[in-house]
Order: structure tokens, then sequence, then C-alpha cells
């Protein structure tokens, strides 16, 4: 089943076109890396996919249903249940615990207490942060702190994860960490991933990359020992 | 399961628990801050309306504590009413069952040393009083009860209140020491007036005798103040009413009109409205400062919290929920702070009541200063007002946070904020244009003939957003400056942010040029008034002693020096010549005047020089002697001018107790002195009129080589009952009273900085927030953090130029408009416009400093955080 399918985006800031007209399309549970150098043009695709930016022209669909129409409301509930994204500088929200953060998306998702509590249990678990489920945010380190990003994005058990840089701000040995954490819950859930990197280390997990320059994906490859 | 579609009320309120709320613990200071600042606008708002309220709550009707409240009032137009017509009244009521209450005032002083206290001693037939209806047939008993016939007539025994017994250490039995008029006299009293639940309290200063016994201690046999009738309670009430007052209006005769108790209050605190008027409009004036930096401050904290709302909107919050949850948190915010503004202006009116009161005491009526009441209408007002300004001011930033895409948010870097109508420049011109169209207008008049210059306030907060407005303009122009000179690296990066300045900047300066504006426009009125008063006063005071009837300097002081007593002082060897001056109230077309009956020094060509707006013919001591044309001839104060539209050479008609009289008005003068209308004539003619030879208050000229201040003692050795001031001493009192007028100016003034100085250190915490990156680049470049804080400290010394620039020339179109516009409007006074420079350059170093040291502390605490932890 296709879990993402994006036709012929574009996107312009004033004169300056960024997105010139992509297409792309991911399968459930298949891994994509974004590649190319910077001003390409990849977080802009990013961001119109999560609908927290605008394209001017073209279609996005997630798991077959046409987002690019959507109104900002409908955009807002396809967050809060089929797509969740990770950032590179983690965005938690300073003011509750790891523990609280992870609920959070729940709660707004209208999900009974019971159920969150469960979730929240075993999401801590599988990223390992049981020890720090009551810190907050200023007290995490940069990889904890991806962690908790990478549960709360795990938690509304989304069709697609969105990951912009996620291991741009990490030292090797936690990026290492983290990436495994995805490789595994994207395995485990069978969740479609668009990892936007400029690190070769990102790929390993990777079932293809896409190559971008100028707002246009100029090559891809697929890559032999991804998990798709 | 509930999903937000269905119930946004349960996002909001996981917004509200998980977010808002954490947000305020953890931002202890910032929220106490914001809460702070609104409070202080509240306060300063409902600080004044309650001192104003008290102040004149006071003015009521002596005789209400006693004998309860009139039905209606018979008044004289002019002086006091004979006794006779007590049975002409009672002749024309008939048969109806109407209470007839004759009632003598008089002004009595206090003979303590040092006591300014002023008595109304108030003389009512107490045996008439005893048998009203409401003590015959009712359950209270009237508060003299335990005086019994001991007073009856006698002059020198009276009841006190129970307030003044308290305060005094007095009993029944004791003495009170006054004067009454020039007499000194031990009054005894004889008893405690009994407050009661059923009737208004008795005022302090009210001393009540029986009718004869004041008639004669006062001098005024046969003269009575005013009568007050009571119709008898029951089902004919309302017709026996009706009745007797057509009876009345039918029959009036040229000596007295009737009027209601309620109407005698509504005209008699018409007077002094304007100046009532003013300061609320000016307490008005600083909520819409506080407004502003509110606004200025929930933007600052919108800022702080701008990249946690993009997470919120990143994770399915749609921007209507972050709408909604801000407005509540507005609401709570406002309504915290203005519940705190209603119990911090609660306790400022105490400290401002007092000055209001003497104010109005001195240039309009007797009034009491009453204990500050909040009424739950004045409670929920400012409530409301609070609350919605909080409101307003959150709406404009949360709304445009909530709209940004959260991509473009969770980028780093500056981003537009403020208001997009501080960067509209063609706006700002026309409201300028706007302002002065409106500055034309004439001023409104209500139906109880008080001038509303309508125009003039419209025309001030025209200039207010005008400037607001355009002080952006004035950032350029201090870039380019800032970056003359020798190269400074820190001061270049400051001006650098005013190069092209977004709507966070112009906010700020906007915010603190109307706070500056406004303060240094009050700064410009006051010193306006003071040079003219000085001028006036100078021009004006030129005998060497002045001499008045016991009891305080106001226009309320009734009290008279007797024809034996001013003559005394006019034949001492020292004195070479005197003005001598009685004052009387009237009323014409229903408006209270004062009619002053002059004679001036003939002895030398030293006496009372007028400062004349339109010159008499003739304005020597003999000016208002000769009749022209069978008409008294009569000067006129400015204030008489405006309010009765009439000028030099027009006529009207004077009420007196021998009639109307023909008058001619043959020049008008400036008077800074009152509010209310003055017509002067000569004193011959009022000696007949009112068959009166006492005076009010006399100038005397000493003759040469005579030391005032011995010529000034000896007289209050001789008359002590006299208050005797040099010329030096009473130019000294007069300044003193014109200050006190206006220390409620300097602390809204004060209040008005303050918060503005607050807001912009808000403002600049929320700039250097946006510019954590910014900053972060400058550590890495070798800046240190003394470096940095002083580059903030630059900002924040230029925003205040900015903002003191634009407040500037704010205060010099606002103070023009005072001068010119709203106070001849208002209160019928031609002022000259005076720049106070001196106070003008403390304002400016006061807040450059305080701008500067604000800037340099929050520079410095942002100048350790790391840019990624920034929160």
């Amino acid at each position: 089943m296709i879990a993402l399918q994006v036709s012929k985006l574009k996107k312009s800031y004033g004169a300056d076109s960024v997105l010139a007209g992509i297409s792309l399309s991911l399968k459930e549970g298949e891994r994509a890396a974004l590649m190319g150098p910077s001003g390409s043009g990849k977080s802009t695709l990013l961001n119109c996919i999560a609908g927290i930016d605008r394209s001017d022209s073209g279609e996005i669909s997630i798991s077959g249903e046409k987002i690019s129409d959507f109104d900002e409301n409908a955009l807002c509930k396809m967050r809060r249940e089929n797509v969740a994204t990770v950032f590179q500088f983690f965005h938690l929200l300073p003011t509750l615990s790891a523990k609280e953060n992870i609920e959070f998306p729940m709660q707004l998702a209208g999900w009974e207490k019971e159920a969150v509590a469960n979730r929240v249990e075993e999401l801590i678990e599988e990223v390992g942060l049981d020890h720090r489920a009551t810190a907050m945010p200023h007290e995490l380190s940069g990889g904890e702190m991806q962690r908790v990003a990478i549960a709360r994005a795990l938690s509304i058990r989304p069709k697609l994860i969105l990951a912009d840089e996620p291991t741009g701000n990490l030292d090797s040995k936690t990026g290492e960490d983290i990436l495994n954490l995805l490789e595994s819950v994207s395995n485990t859930y069978r969740i479609a991933m668009l990892l936007v990197t400029h690190s070769k280390q990102v790929t390993r997990i990777c079932d293809r990359t896409l190559q971008m320059k100028d707002g246009r994906i100029i090559g891809q490859e697929e890559l032999s020992d991804g998990n798709s | 399961m509930e999903t937000p579609e269905e119930h946004p009320a349960a996002v909001v309120r996981l917004l509200w628990s998980r977010v808002i709320w954490r947000h305020w613990r953890r931002e202890k200071k910032l929220t106490a801050i914001l809460v702070g600042i609104l409070a202080l606008g509240v306060a300063a708002f409902l600080a004044v309306h309650l001192a104003n309220k008290a102040a004149v709550a006071g003015f009521g009707i002596f005789t209400d504590s006693v004998s309860g409240e009139s039905d209606l009032l018979i008044r004289p137009k002019a002086g006091d009413l004979r006794e006779g017509v007590l049975s002409e009244i009672r002749e024309q009521s008939g048969s109806l069952p109407v209470g007839i209450f004759p009632v003598l005032e008089v002004s009595a002083a206090d003979q303590a040393i040092g006591s300014r206290m002023m008595f109304q001693l108030v003389g009512v037939d107490l045996v008439a009083v005893q048998n009203a209806p409401e003590y015959t047939e009712g359950t209270d008993a009237p508060p003299f009860i335990d005086g019994g016939v001991e007073i009856l007539g006698r002059s020198d025994r009276g009841f006190i209140s129970e307030t003044l017994a308290r305060k005094r250490n007095l009993e029944a039995g004791d003495c009170l020491p006054i004067f009454v008029n020039d007499r000194a006299v031990d009054l005894e009293i004889i008893a405690i007036l009994q407050d009661s639940p059923l009737r208004p309290g008795v005022p302090e200063e009210m001393i009540l005798m029986d009718l004869p016994g004041l008639q004669e201690l006062a001098g005024r046999e046969g003269w009575i103040s005013r009568i007050e009738m009571r119709v008898s309670p029951g089902s004919d009430y309302k017709r026996n009413l009706d009745g007797l007052s057509t009876i009345l209006e039918e029959r009036g005769t040229a000596d007295y009109f009737v009027e209601t108790p309620e109407a005698r209050k509504e005209s008699v605190t018409t007077m002094g409205s304007g100046f009532r008027l003013n300061l609320t409009i000016l307490s008005s004036l600083a909520l819409l400062v506080g407004t502003y930096l509110i606004m200025q401050a929930m933007e600052a904290a919108v800022i702080k919290r701008r990249s946690e709302i993009a997470i919120l909107r990143a994770l399915g919050v749609t921007p209507g929920q972050v709408r909604l949850a801000w407005i509540l948190e507005s609401v709570i915010l406002g309504s915290i702070g203005s519940l705190l503004g209603v119990v911090l202006g609660w306790l400022l009116a105490g400290a401002l009541v007092g000055g209001i009161s003497q104010t109005v005491n001195t240039l309009y009526y007797r009034t009491t200063t009453d204990s500050i009441t909040l009424s739950a209408l004045e409670i929920g007002f400012s409530l409301s007002f609070g609350i919605l300004s909080c409101v307003v001011a959150a709406f404009v930033p949360a709304r445009e946070a909530a709209n940004t895409p959260p991509a473009l948010t969770m980028k780093s870097g500056s981003q537009k904020g403020g208001l997009a109508m501080l960067q509209n420049i063609p706006l700002g011109v026309t409201l300028l244009c706007g302002a002065i169209l409106c500055a034309l207008l004439p001023p409104y008049v209500t139906n109880r003939g008080v001038n509303v210059p309508v125009g003039g306030y419209v025309a001030a907060l025209f200039f207010v957003l005008g400037f607001s407005i355009l002080s952006g303009l004035l950032f350029s122009p201090l870039a380019r400056i800032l970056q003359k000179g020798k190269r400074n690296p820190l001061r270049q990066y400051a001006a650098s942010q005013f190069r092209k300045t977004e709507g966070r900047h112009r906010l700020t300066a906007a915010g603190l040029a109307v706070a500056i504006g406004m303060s240094a426009a009050m700064g410009i009125l006051v010193a306006s008034f003071d040079t003219t008063l000085k001028s006036w006063i100078g021009h004006l005071l030129k005998a060497d002693v002045y001499v008045s009837a016991p009891g305080s300097t106001s226009i309320t002081n009734e009290s008279t020096i007797s024809k034996a007593t001013w003559k005394a002082v006019e034949a001492m060897p020292e004195v070479e010549g005197l003005d001598v001056l009685r004052r009387y109230k009237l009323v014409i077309d229903g408006k209270e005047v004062f009619l002053g009956g002059s004679e001036y020094n003939q002895n030398s060509d030293r006496f009372l020089r007028l400062i004349w707006l339109r010159e008499p013919e003739n304005d020597g001591p003999l000016g208002l002697v000769e009749k022209t044309e069978g008409r008294f001839p009569a000067y006129v104060n400015e204030s008489f001018f405006r309010k009765f539209g009439l000028t030099k050479g027009d006529q009207f008609s004077l009420p007196t107790p021998k009639g109307e009289k023909p008058i001619v008005i043959s020049g008008v003068y400036a008077d800074y002195g009152s509010e209310t209308g003055v017509v002067i004539v000569s004193r011959k003619n009022t000696r007949i009129w009112f068959s009166d030879d006492s005076i009010s208050q006399m100038a005397v000229y000493a003759g040469e080589g005579v030391d005032h201040s011995e010529l000034s003692a000896r007289i209050g050795q001789e008359h002590p009952s006299l208050n005797a001031r040099t010329n030096a001493r009473l130019r000294a009192e007069s300044l003193r009273i014109f200050h006190q007028t206006f220390s409620v100016t300097y602390a809204l003034e004060a209040i008005a900085v303050i918060i503005a100085v607050t807001g912009l250190g808000l403002a600049l915490s929320g700039l250097l927030m946006e510019r954590a990156a910014e900053l972060e680049t400058l550590k890495s470049l070798g800046a240190t953090r003394r470096g940095i804080a002083t580059a903030a400290a630059w900002e924040g010394a230029g925003l205040a130029i900015v903002g003191l620039s634009g407040g500037f020339l704010m205060s010099g179109a606002l103070g023009w408009l005072l001068i010119y516009v709203i106070n001849p409007q208002s209160f019928g006074w031609t002022l000259d416009y005076a720049i106070p420079w001196k106070s003008l350059a403390g304002l400016s170093v006061l807040t450059i400093t305080a701008a500067a040291a604000v800037a340099y502390g929050v520079g410095f605490r942002y100048a350790q955080l790391r840019y990624d932890r920034v929160e």
C-alpha cells in the first residue's frame, strides 16, 4: 500500500522557486533518505508534506487521502492522527516532562486516559527512557531529547514519520543509537519514513536515497541492504 | 473518546493545564510583571475616579442628617431670604400637609492655632424638626434629643458631630472656641449629635444650633439661607408634592426659586465638573498608555512562546484552538491584574482624595471628604475594562502567531511583530490632520450647561495615535547618527537594528512615546499655569498686607469682617489706604456666580489693577461708580464671559434682595483664582442692595517706611479673628495651593513613566530572545557577556531616544491642545504657553538612563543563555 504520494509539487518564495515539480512515493514501511545541498528544497518539501507549510501547486496524498486540498483544521487532524515529524532541534514542549511530552499528542487526539497511560509506558520502555521519564527537557541530553521526540512521534501510531536531520544535532554514537531506534520502530509498526539528511550514516537504515538539487529530484538509488 | 472537533473545550483544557499554567509557574517574574502592568493601569484609572467621587460625595445639604431629606428647597436668588417669606409660603401652601423648615447656614473658623478647619453652623427651628412626622410617627428619634430645651434661643450653645467629638476628645459641657465672622465665640457643647442608620451621617464640621440663636450670633436677625419643605408621607404623598411644586412655581417671586435637593446637588457639583472631567480623561489616557504597554508586554510573552505555539501547531493544534487558549489566558491574567488593580486603586484613591477634596473646596464649593466607597458597578467596570484591554492586547500578537505557518516560526531569526498599523505612515498623517480639524470644533454644551470639549478630547486621541505611528520614522535617522563617529562595533550592531525597523521596535517606541507625550504634555500645562499664575499674582498682588475673614482661603468661605473692624484697620496710622471686597452668592439663569462689591483705595495711585482681556474706558478707582445710561457698570471675569457669552458692552439683569438691577459690562478681566463666574460692581451699590456694610477681604496699602511684616502682625494681634498675610506670604500660599491642585497629575505621570520603562524592558527581552542565534554568533566572534549587554544598552537607549523624541513632539501638540482648546473651553482660562525645559531634560535623562540600565540587565541575562536553550 502507498503511504505517501507526491506529484508535481511546486513552491516558490517570491521569485525564488524552491520546489520545481517534485514527484515521489513511499510504500508502507519504506524508508527513504532525502539528500542534497543546502537550499535544494529538502526541508521545504518535508514541511509541505507535514502540512506545516503550503505548496503552490501539485498534489500530496497520505494513505490515499489527498491532503493538498485540506483546510487548516483538516491538516491539523492529519497531524494528530497520521503524520508525525521529528526535528533536528527536537522541539519538545519546555513546560512538560519527558513523559508528558509523549502523552501530549494522544491527549490532544482525545485518547482515553488508560490508553494513554499504557501507550506511554510501552513507548518509554521502547526508546529506553525508563529512568528519565519525569525529567524536564532542559535536564535531558541531546540524545535523550531526540528519543523523547521519537516516542512522541510514535505515540499516535502514525502511518508516516518525517524526520528533518534527526541526527544532525547529535554525536555519532548517539546518532547511531537513534537511527537503530528509528529502524526498529519502522520495521515493527510498518511506518513509512522520509528522512532529510546530509549524512551518509543515515542512509544505512534506508531502502533508497533521493537526490535533490534546485527544487528537483535529480536521481535516486536503491540500497541493497535496506530493510524494506 | 473525545475528539478535538467534537470537544474543543477539552483541547483548551489540555493546553491550559499542560502549557499555560506551567508557563506561568516557570516564568513567575514575567507573569508578575504582566499582572503588575495591568494592575497599575486599572488602579490609576479607578483611583482617580474613586477619589473624585469621594471628594464630591461629601457635598450634601447639612440638614439631611438632622431632619431627613427634604422634598423641595426654596433658595434666594441673591444673598439671604427675608424671614417674612415664610408666612407667604405658609399661606401659599394652604391646607397641604407640608412641613416648613427655615434654615440659616453660617461659616465659622476654628480658633485653634494652625487649624484650617471651617465649621458650618446650621440654625434650624428645633421645635419644628422635633415635631416632624418622621420623629412623631416613626421609630427614629431626632439626633438632638438629649439637648432638651437648654438650647432653644441660645446663641452660645450647639450640638457637634460624633466624629468631631471623637477627634477632639470633646463631650457635653465642653467649650469649642470658634470665630463667627470676626467675633470670637466660646460655643458650649450641649450634646453630641447621634448618628442613626436611618439617616445620612452627621458631617464632621457641622454644628447644629437653634435658628434664633444663630441669627443673633451671626447678626442675621430676620434672615434665613433657605427653606426646606417636606410633604407628609402617606398615600397622597405624590399628589401633595406635585400640588406644592405647582403652587410654588406659579406664585414664585423674584426673591427666590424652588428646586429639589437632587437638582441642587447636581447644580452645585456641576461646578468643578470640568476639573473632574479633566482628571478622568487624564486617568483614561493613563489607561491608554497602560493598554499600549500591556500590548507590548503580551507581545513579548507571545514571542517568548512563539516556538511553543509552532510545536503545538505541528502536533495538530488548530489556529482557532491556539487563539482560544490565548484569549482564555489573557482573560485570566486580565482578571487577576484587574482585581489587584481594583484593590490598588482603592488604596491609591485614599491617598489622592485629600488633594482633590481640598482643590474642590478651594476653587468650587464646600465638600467634605467622604470615605472611599466602591460600588459593584465600579468593580464590574474596572474588571471589564482591564480584562478587555488585556484580551485586545493579546489577541493581535496571538492571532499573528497562530496564523504564521509553523515551519516559518520554527526557523530561527527575527520575525515581524508589533501592530501593522504602526507602519502605516499615511494613516499617521491623516490622524494628525484629523486632530487639527477636531480641535477647531466648538465645545459640546450639556443640558446642565457644562462645556465639554469633545472635539478637543478626540483631537488628543488622534494626536496620540498619529504621533505613535510617526515616531517610527525617527529610527532611520537615529541609526545614521549612531553609526557616525569613532567605530564602535557594539554601537554599530545596536544601530544596525534600527536601520530597517520592524513592528516590535515601533510598538515599543510608540508605547514609550505615549507615556512620555502624556507626561510632558501635563508638564507643559502645569508650567503654563505656573508661569501665567506667577505673572497674574505678580500683577494682581500689589498691596502690602492682605486681610481676610477667618477661615480657609476658599471661595466657599462666607465669613465676613464687620464695618467696625475694617474701619479700625483703615484708621491705623501705618495704613495709607484699602481696597475692600464683599462677596455674595447669586444665581443667574440657574448658574451660581459670585458678586463682588468692591471699593478701591482712593488715597494714592495704588489700588487693585486687574489684567484686562477687554479693557474698560476707565479702570481707575471710580470706574465702577458712575452709572452708564441708567445701568450699573460691572467687570466680569473670563469664566463669566465664557459661561454666559456676555462681553464688554453687553447688558444683563442682576438679581438682588432689592430686585433685579440693570447691569452693563464695562470690562472683562483674567481670573485664575476661580472657575466660577464673577461679577464685580461698586460696593456702594451692594451696600444698598444687600443692606450690608461688612466685607469679605481687604488689601492694605502701608504708608512709606512701614515694615509690612510688622503691620501684618499688628493687625493679627489687634484683630485675632482676621487672617492677615504679607504680600510675600500670600504669593507663596497661592502657589502652594496651585501645586497641591496638580499633585494628582504628578502621581499619574510617575505611574506612566514606570509602566513605560517596564514595558521597554519586556520588549527588549522579546527582541533579544528572537535574536538568540545572533547573540550566539556575537559570542563566537569574541563578544563578551558585558559587550553584548552594552550593545543591548545602546539599543535600549536608542529606543528611549526615539520614544522621547516622538513623545516630545506629541506633548508639544497635546500641550497646545490643552492650553488653547481644552482649557479655555472647559475652565474658561487663557494661559501662556510655557515649556518646562529643565523638567523635560530631567525626564529625558531619567528615561534614557533607566532604559539603558534595564536593557543592559536584559542583555546580560540573555548573553549567558545558549541559543538552543532559549525558552
